[in-house]
């Protein structure tokens, strides 16, 4: 009797597996079997026509011994450190703005926030191009008119980043202020209450409650970010292509730029380093950022 | 009993790694086509076809650039189905240097026949029909310069359509004004001179443009280049960069800094065009189709231009050199390539098609003059297929043009990574343009990088 419960219990109906099949199939063609693809190819040399050459790691000591390679890890570092720890801090500024139910006008704070988010980056970045160029753009004019010289801001190595990333908050500081007005909306609101009755001051409220409370949805926002400036491609290919003289080239636009060489075997193995270092970054924004309840 | 559910650390972890992952590798792994290991397109040799104008027959699907050149070859493609009626050309405008090398390494939904760069055509050759045979009649009547780039271990890839000759774009009132006679414009040292002369009576002149697009940038240095005889590699794709006739032109341009004679902007826009209609800017060397700008963009100043053959770079040397420049290809798997071929023959070798294209037409009334054609027949001063340009004070610029490229010497294939060398080479230059860079540094880190990241991996 036992034995035959135990063999209904592997008799389970095709039917569930045939409705869920679907999915398998899509993801084992689009995205596993790729994944596999892509893997082999970092260890050979493909042009993307003719005879593909094993290499073994060939393509991996490459890209490592390479200053290209590392610049526009150093690029994407920068712009990493001139957009997450603003976004963060201005993404929970903008979440408390836009928690206060006595905030006159929130639908429009709230329209004004996300419209960059939803509008088309392109777009954006030709307005970039026209407001930041160091001839007839419109910040140059306005500094102009108040006594200060043109600043080359897409066209000199010091001010290339900063703008591009000024690019990057505009565009996605909307999707941070959902993410942590979220995390805000969760922190029942009878903790505020007491900490009130306890005599705690807004500051200290925000300090002792909002921030530790939102933490899991920072250290969200933080790895989400992460992974995005480091494949930050859009921005930089279509305001300054990558220039001037590769100081906004980041990692993901070099990944890129070994595509269109038609060099897949090393743009496939970029792909797989990058991955790695993603990966380590992430888990060091979740190890840093984990609520100290679980710290332990 | 319920399973118990999974560890959020855990999920988290593999969560992130496969979203990593997907989103880096899998999207790479997406693009890449076909299978690494596998048979390779191999080059196909056209034949001629063998049905007459009357008795071709068929659809073409033929591939162009879109703005006004998409409605200049509209109304010459009109013309060669008047001369072959059954043959259906599907001409459409296309982003090429998007999607054509993607189209040609998949193979699918390839055309019959596609307008290409010369700099690209290398890179792709074994993806495109060996037109050796059929361009075998034409050859010698064909500028070097052109077969020369269109040659890949001496088989020809490419139809042979525009040549793009250097020439100096002056201004004449200016030169006028500072007694400089143009004819006296022989050699690029004669420039400086003159240069000089005309900064001394305005301090406030900067008269010989540089451009400061890297891409640009080492076209026009490949154009000075070529005026030389020599290009960045030779036949055999060696790379030549550490030469006397480099090593010249960034000399030449080191000296033009030094003595604030440069206008260094980006070409044809706000601020470049600025300086063209102030007189800032007098000399501007530059390929034929800077023409565009007098006859469209230069308001104040149009009129007032005119055009002569580059200075030499030593005294009797040739007077131009090819600033880019296109041509036609036949993909390997295209489904009709011989009547993509009946289409490129007729206009680039046959005497309605190449009049189609250069000469007046409804969107040029005057006639196409950003180019001229590569076909020597063609280039007969005495039948000038565009008139002479009003906003070049009524010059003949065919005669000009033709005269100068006349001297273009031939040059060695351009090897398939020429566009990928900018990163180094043309920004280097630039470098060089803004004098934080020497000459001998240009030439050595330019010559170290492009060795090993491209020449070495090819």
């Amino acid at each position: 009797m036992a034995s035959r419960n135990r063999r209904d219990r592997f008799r389970v109906p095709p039917s569930p597996y045939l409705f869920i099949a679907p999915f398998f199939v899509v993801f084992a063609a689009f995205g596993i079997y790729p994944l596999i693809y892509a893997l082999q190819l970092s260890f050979m040399r493909w042009r993307g026509a003719g005879e593909a050459h094993w290499v073994g790691l060939g393509n991996y000591l490459y890209l490592l011994t390479s200053p290209d390679f590392w610049a526009s890890l150093g690029n994407s570092a920068v712009m990493w450190l001139l957009i997450v720890p603003i976004q963060v801090i201005a993404g929970l500024g903008g979440a408390v703005l836009l928690a206060n139910a006595k905030l006159r006008l929130r639908g429009l704070f709230r329209v004004a926030f996300i419209a960059p988010f939803v509008t088309p980056l392109v777009a954006m970045a030709q307005v970039w191009i026209v407001a930041f160029d160091q001839d007839y753009g419109l910040v140059n004019h306005v500094l102009n008119l108040v006594g200060l010289p043109d600043v080359g801001w897409l066209t000199s190595t010091a001010w290339s980043k900063p703008t591009l990333a000024l690019l990057f908050l505009w565009k996605t500081t909307g999707f941070a202020i959902i993410i942590l007005l979220a995390g805000l909306q969760a922190v029942p609101g009878g903790v505020y209450e007491a900490a009130a009755l306890d005599g705690a001051s807004r500051t200290r409220q925000f300090w002792s409650i909002t921030v530790p409370l939102v933490r899991r949805s920072m250290a969200f926002l933080v790895v989400v970010q992460t992974l995005a400036v480091f494949q930050m491609f859009a921005e930089p290919f279509v305001v300054t292509e990558g220039g001037p003289y590769g100081s906004t080239t980041t990692a993901g636009l070099y990944l890129y730029d070994h595509i269109t060489a038609s060099d897949l075997g090393t743009g496939a193995a970029n792909s797989f380093l990058l991955v790695l270092l993603v990966f380590g970054l992430s888990l060091v924004s979740v190890r840093l950022l984990r609520p100290k309840d679980e710290a332990s | 009993m319920s399973e118990p559910p999974m560890d959020r650390r855990g999920f988290l972890k593999g969560a992130l790694g496969l979203g990593a992952l997907a989103a880096t590798g899998g999207t790479l792994a997406a693009c890449a086509p076909g299978t690494p290991g596998g048979p390779g397109a191999q080059p196909s040799k056209l034949a001629k076809p063998t049905a007459s104008a009357a008795s071709a027959k068929g659809e073409i699907t033929i591939w162009n650039r879109s703005g006004d050149l998409f409605k200049v070859f509209d109304a010459a493609i009109a013309k060669f189905r008047e001369a072959y009626p059954n043959v259906t050309v599907n001409h459409q405008a296309v982003d090429i240097d998007a999607k054509l090398a993607n189209t040609l390494i998949s193979g699918t939904d390839v055309p019959d026949g596609s307008f290409w760069d010369d700099a690209k055509i290398g890179g792709q050759a074994e993806h495109l029909y060996d037109l050796t045979d059929l361009i075998a009649p034409y050859r010698e009547q064909t500028s070097p310069y052109k077969l020369s780039v269109n040659t890949v271990e001496g088989k020809i890839y490419g139809v042979p359509w525009d040549l793009d000759p250097g020439l100096l774009w002056y201004r004449e009132d200016i030169l006028e004004s500072a007694g400089i006679d143009p004819a006296s414009l022989a050699t690029y040292d004669d420039l400086l001179t003159a240069a000089r002369t005309i900064k001394e009576q305005d301090p406030k002149t900067r008269p010989i443009h540089l451009d400061k697009s890297p891409f640009l940038g080492q076209l026009w240095l490949e154009m000075l280049a070529n005026q030389q005889g020599t290009s960045l590699t030779d036949a055999q794709g060696r790379l030549r960069l550490d030469s006397a006739e480099y090593r010249r032109v960034f000399a030449w341009i080191q000296t033009a800094v030094k003595d604030g004679l440069v206008t260094h902007a980006p070409y044809l826009e706000p601020a470049d065009v600025n300086t063209l209609e102030s007189g800032q800017q007098v000399f501007v060397p530059w390929a034929i189709w800077w023409s565009f700008a007098p006859q469209q963009l230069l308001k104040a100043t149009k009129g007032k231009w005119r055009a002569a053959p580059l200075p030499a770079w030593t005294p009797g040397g040739p007077r131009s050199g090819a600033m880019g420049g296109s041509s036609f290809v036949i993909p390997a798997k295209a489904k009709n390539p011989e009547l993509a071929w009946l289409l490129y023959e007729f206009l680039c070798f046959k005497e309605p098609g190449y009049t189609a294209v250069y000469g007046p037409n409804s969107v040029y009334p005057g006639g196409l003059s950003t180019s001229i054609p590569s076909y020597q027949p063609a280039l007969d001063p005495a039948k000038p297929l565009f008139q002479p340009i009003e906003a070049l004070g009524g010059q003949d610029l065919w005669k000009v043009a033709v005269d100068a490229a006349a001297t273009i010497p031939a040059a060695a294939p351009i090897p398939w990574w020429w566009a990928q060398s900018v990163d180094y080479l043309g920004n280097n230059v630039q470098r060089l343009m803004e004098g934080k860079m020497a000459p001998d540094d240009v030439i050595a880190e330019s010559a170290q990088k492009i060795q090993r990241n491209l020449i070495d991996r090819s």
